[in-house]
């Protein structure tokens, strides 16, 4: 089937908007509800709104290594997320999957890593090099999971195509879906990864890396990173989505829409109850922790390829 | 006007290399004299191997042709340029061409060697790689061609050879090239032998003579046929550095080497061990035979191989601290990936379906083009790494830092090369990866095991994009360290004519930002040229898809027919590349301006506030400035992964012979403990 290019690019444009709508809400939401749990009072719900307004028209200092890098990184950064929001289906089939297929998208997510990666080498602090050590070694076995998963969508419907795989491609074998059910609790136990929230927030670590890559970085730099980290919050939730649960997208427009975005927000309420409960892991616990899954995730892929 | 036949122009290529050395040689006393007229015979060369290539690709293969034959000896020097031949001239006199330029101003960096070692070396080395790729004789004229390189690399290797370690590393090279070329004349002879009888005057280690007899051993005696192949394996595999092989001599050689000649070793000379693997194991057999040719276990074995070599050599490479050695490492991982689409194409072949044998296809493709992409950036990065060397005088990464606002230009180009590497979309290394990974993830029917040989490609990706984090941050990035302030305000590690930083001596007390330490010009644009190459290629993948197919097209023998019969990916500038009928597809094209678009739009948001810019100096927390023990250096990155896959071995240093332990001295920022004061 082809599309007049219009409606793919308006498409685009309209994940892109509804992205960048609403990740700051979906970060108040988190916000308010870890304060609850926490017995706080916690911040207005549209907080976050007026924090990136805040920073977007205060002083930026330029106090790191490299700064043409540093800019180059940010800018990158939140452009890389929202390319990743046109290839991931909200609530309607992804708008750009004519751009490229499963394999782009997980080396797409590598690209926005490596810029959080970037501007942390550029600033150049030890605080900054010692959070980007970090996360690349958590990066070193989350993204194989993620590629894991997809693969195993691949093995089931000898595809790589978007629109495909991110239909709940996982369960496409026949019978029980074993190895869908064993990635889908992978997924739920690497989430917070993912998204690097407590208690994997290893490479930021306020308490004793001061915000790690971040930590040179103010004012309008300091607003599209934190742009950046609230809208993958929101993209990679719509990936689980359209990985795992993707029931209910073949109801007309405003149902399947208002469910995919009830699902998100679904993910968003576990994001927040496991982040708000527990305390950081170590790194090294963390790797072995993401070992386990990889090993699980890689037993699924067998039995996939067993035809499980 | 002249016109030459393919074959003519290489023969005139091997003989224009051949009559420049001993012209270098006579004007050796003149450096720069000799360095121009190299540069001039390369150039030359080059010239003669494209319009050969062009030639090939443009229109077909011609008939090898025959130049000279010694009948009492039964062999004749016979090259035949086809396809297959054409992609590996290529590369060779794509990479050859800047590394040779880069060598001029870089042999300034040893004023004490002669230069009557180098160039004449450098021109033998690359007529060899030239003679080796299209000769057709697989035994005396491989013989003269494989001693030509290996003798000519050898003394490359030991061009500094005032420095022990590297007369030891270049002679693990010679005992291992040595080795490998005894364990291929093996091969062909264990396959030629039986065909003797055949004819009398025939020549009877000619490739298209073994080529048809071929048949008639598989059928007759498989063993004898299948440990010639496994002696072809192994020689080759010692050349391509393939696990366990490649460890014992590659890490050491590439960087006791001239970083121009590290350039050809890594970029080109491996090659030839790849180029012999596809021409003996899907070339040879002809494509009517191949029932009796066991190619499911060889591409099992081959693949298995590439996946032990890309995982081990990566990890290893984790753990490296020296710029060279650590690409090096990186040089096995790559390999790997060469092998397992070698491996799978073999394995995937003889599947009855046309699904299957456009899968194998596919592999083989992505093999050929990342052969081509890694010479490309691998190549740059051996140049970025000499720039560095040549501007701070060490391979040390724990002792360099914050080089990019000293030397711009190498920094993008290293940045580009590292991105290519580590397979970032929009650069080369992710087109040739992104047809391996189709490969074999869809190669589930014909060989299940294939699908986990493609997540630990994907996993060793992710490894080198670790590796190479570490590499361009702590030579880049990070903060300057004492060595190169040191080297930027009083250069003095070698005596450099014509290139005094202007700045350094006006500006002693300056910000070290008016600085400079980037290289001459005549150094800097074979860096901005193979950059382009890579980016090139990873914007438009479709012209190397689209001259592969020509490859394919060109060569007809043995498998090769069989994979020029299918086209498993359509491949256009605009509409990218779709494989296997829409299976998968991935159109640079359309993502290279959405994502330039978003980045505009990131760009204006960001002005938004209009918010006003200050410099400042980072916030220590109260502490000045941080002596350089706190300076997170290589040796930090990824310490609690290092840790785990200790076992893997390659070690950092390369001569784990005792020694006597570093006297633990301060570090060399003077007043360290001054500055710890809040």
């Amino acid at each position: 089937m082809t599309l007049p290019p219009l409606i793919p690019l308006a498409g685009a444009a309209a994940n892109i908007a509804v992205v960048l709508l609403a990740a700051p809400l979906f970060e108040g939401l988190l916000r308010k509800l870890t304060a609850r749990i926490q017995s706080r009072q916690g911040p207005p719900l549209l907080q976050p709104y007026f924090d990136l307004l805040k920073l977007l028209g205060k002083e930026d200092i330029e106090s790191g290594e490299t700064p043409r890098m540093q800019r180059f990184a940010v800018y990158l950064a939140l452009a890389t997320v929202l390319t990743v929001a046109c290839l991931v289906p909200m609530g309607f089939p992804a708008p750009l999957d004519a751009v490229g297929d499963a394999i782009l998208l997980i080396y797409l997510l590598t690209l926005a890593g490596i810029c959080t990666l970037l501007a942390g080498l550029a600033a150049g602090s030890t605080f900054s090099v010692l959070g980007i050590s970090r996360e690349m070694m958590s990066m070193m076995l989350l993204e194989p999971l993620l590629a894991v998963a997809l693969v195993t969508g691949a093995v089931h419907t000898r595809s790589f195509r978007l629109d495909t795989l991110l239909n709940g491609s996982v369960y496409a074998s026949g019978g029980v879906p074993w190895s869908g059910l064993i990635l889908l609790g992978v997924l739920l136990l690497s989430f917070q990864g993912f998204v690097q929230r407590v208690p994997f927030d290893i490479a930021e670590a306020e308490t004793e890396l001061m915000e790690g890559p971040l930590m040179e970085y103010s004012g309008p730099k300091l607003a599209l990173f934190k742009y950046a980290q609230m809208s993958k919050l929101v993209v990679y939730s719509s990936l689980a989505v359209g990985l795992f649960i993707p029931w209910g997208s073949e109801l007309g427009f405003p149902w399947a829409w208002l469910l995919f975005w009830g699902k998100v927000l679904a993910f968003v309420l576990l994001v927040t109850l496991v982040a708000a409960t527990h305390a950081r892991y170590r790194i090294d616990q963390a790797i072995r922790y993401f070992a386990t899954l990889l090993a699980a995730a890689l037993g699924a892929l067998l039995l996939a390829s067993c035809g499980l | 006007m002249l016109t030459l036949t393919p074959e003519q122009s290489v023969v005139a290529a091997i003989a224009l290399c051949l009559a420049g050395a001993p012209a270098t040689w006579l004007v050796s006393r003149h450096r720069a004299a000799a360095g121009g007229l190299a540069l001039a015979f390369t150039a030359a060369t080059a010239v003669l191997v494209l319009e050969a290539v062009g030639k090939v690709l443009g229109g077909g293969a011609g008939q090898p042709a025959e130049f000279l034959r010694l009948p009492a000896l039964g062999f004749a020097l016979r090259i035949h340029v086809d396809g297959l031949s054409a992609w590996f001239l290529l590369l060779a006199a794509a990479i050859a061409v800047p590394a040779m330029a880069y060598s001029i101003p870089y042999m300034r960096h040893y004023p004490n060697y002669s230069v009557a070692r180098y160039y004449p070396f450098f021109l033998l080395f690359l007529a060899a790689m030239y003679g080796l790729v299209t000769t057709t004789d697989m035994m005396w004229f491989f013989f003269i061609f494989w001693q030509m390189m290996t003798l000519a690399g050898y003394g490359l290797i030991r061009f500094e050879n005032r420095v022990p370690a590297n007369l030891r590393a270049a002679w693990k090279f010679l005992v291992m090239m040595q080795i490998a070329c005894a364990l291929t004349m093996g091969g062909a002879e264990l396959l030629a032998a039986t065909g003797a009888a055949a004819g009398g005057n025939a020549l009877k280690y000619d490739f298209n003579a073994v080529s048809s007899h071929v048949p008639a051993l598989l059928q007759s005696r498989p063993h004898l046929a299948a440990a010639a192949f496994g002696l072809f394996l192994a020689g080759f595999g010692i050349k391509l550095g393939m696990w366990p092989f490649g460890q014992v001599w590659l890490p050491d050689a590439h960087p006791a080497a001239p970083s121009p000649v590290s350039a050809m070793l890594s970029g080109v000379m491996i090659k030839t061990g790849v180029y012999g693997i596809m021409r003996y194991f899907l070339w040879l057999v002809p494509s009517d035979a191949l029932a009796a040719y066991p190619m499911r276990a060889w591409g099992a074995v081959i693949a298995g191989l590439g996946t032990v070599t890309l995982l081990a050599g990566t990890l290893q490479a984790l753990r490296q601290e020296q710029t060279k050695r650590l690409l090096a490492f990186h040089s096995i991982g790559q390999v790997g990936y060469i092998l397992l689409g070698i491996g799978a194409c073999l394995a995937l072949l003889p599947a009855p379906t046309p699904f299957g044998t456009a899968l194998a296809t596919l592999a083989f493709l992505g093999a050929l083009f990342h052969t081509l992409n890694h010479g490309l950036f691998k190549s740059l990065l051996f140049l970025n790494a000499g720039s560095m060397l040549w501007a701070s005088g060490t391979q040390d990464l724990n002792k360099l830092g914050g080089l990019m606002r000293f030397m711009p230009l190498t920094a993008a180009t290293t940045l580009v090369a590292s991105f290519s590497i580590s397979g970032v979309p929009l650069f080369n290394g992710f087109a040739s990866k992104w047809s391996l990974y189709v490969a074999t993830l869809q190669a589930g029917d014909a060989a299940p095991y294939l699908v986990f040989c493609g997540v630990a490609a994907i996993l060793t990706s992710v490894l080198t994009l670790a590796s190479f984090i570490k590499f361009s941050g702590a030579t880049l990035f990070t903060r300057t360290s004492p060595l190169v302030l040191q080297q930027a305000r009083h250069p003095q590690h070698a005596p450099r004519p014509d290139h005094t930083p202007q700045a350094a001596t006006r500006h002693e007390t300056g910000r070290p930002g008016r600085l400079s330490l980037e290289v001459p010009w005549t150094m800097q644009w074979p860096q901005a040229v193979l950059a382009g190459a890579c980016v090139l290629l990873g914007v438009a993948p479709a012209l190397g898809f689209d001259a592969m197919h020509r490859v394919l097209a060109a060569s007809h023998t043995g498998a090769g027919t069989l994979l020029a019969q299918t086209a498993p990916v359509q491949a256009g500038i605009a509409k990218g590349l779709n494989a296997l009928n829409g299976a998968a597809w991935f159109v640079p094209a359309a993502l290279l301006p959405t994502l330039a678009l978003l980045l505009l739009a990131a760009y204006a948001l960001s002005r938004l506030g209009g918010s006003a810019r200050r410099t400042d100096e980072s916030w220590y927390c109260g502490y000045a400035r941080e002596a350089d023990r706190h300076r997170y250096a290589a040796h930090g990155f990824y310490g609690e992964i290092k840790r785990y896959v200790r076992w893997i071995g390659g070690s950092p240093d390369a001569n784990p012979h005792p020694r006597p332990p570093p006297a633990r001295t301060r570090p060399p920022d003077a007043g360290a403990a001054a500055n710890l004061e809040p």
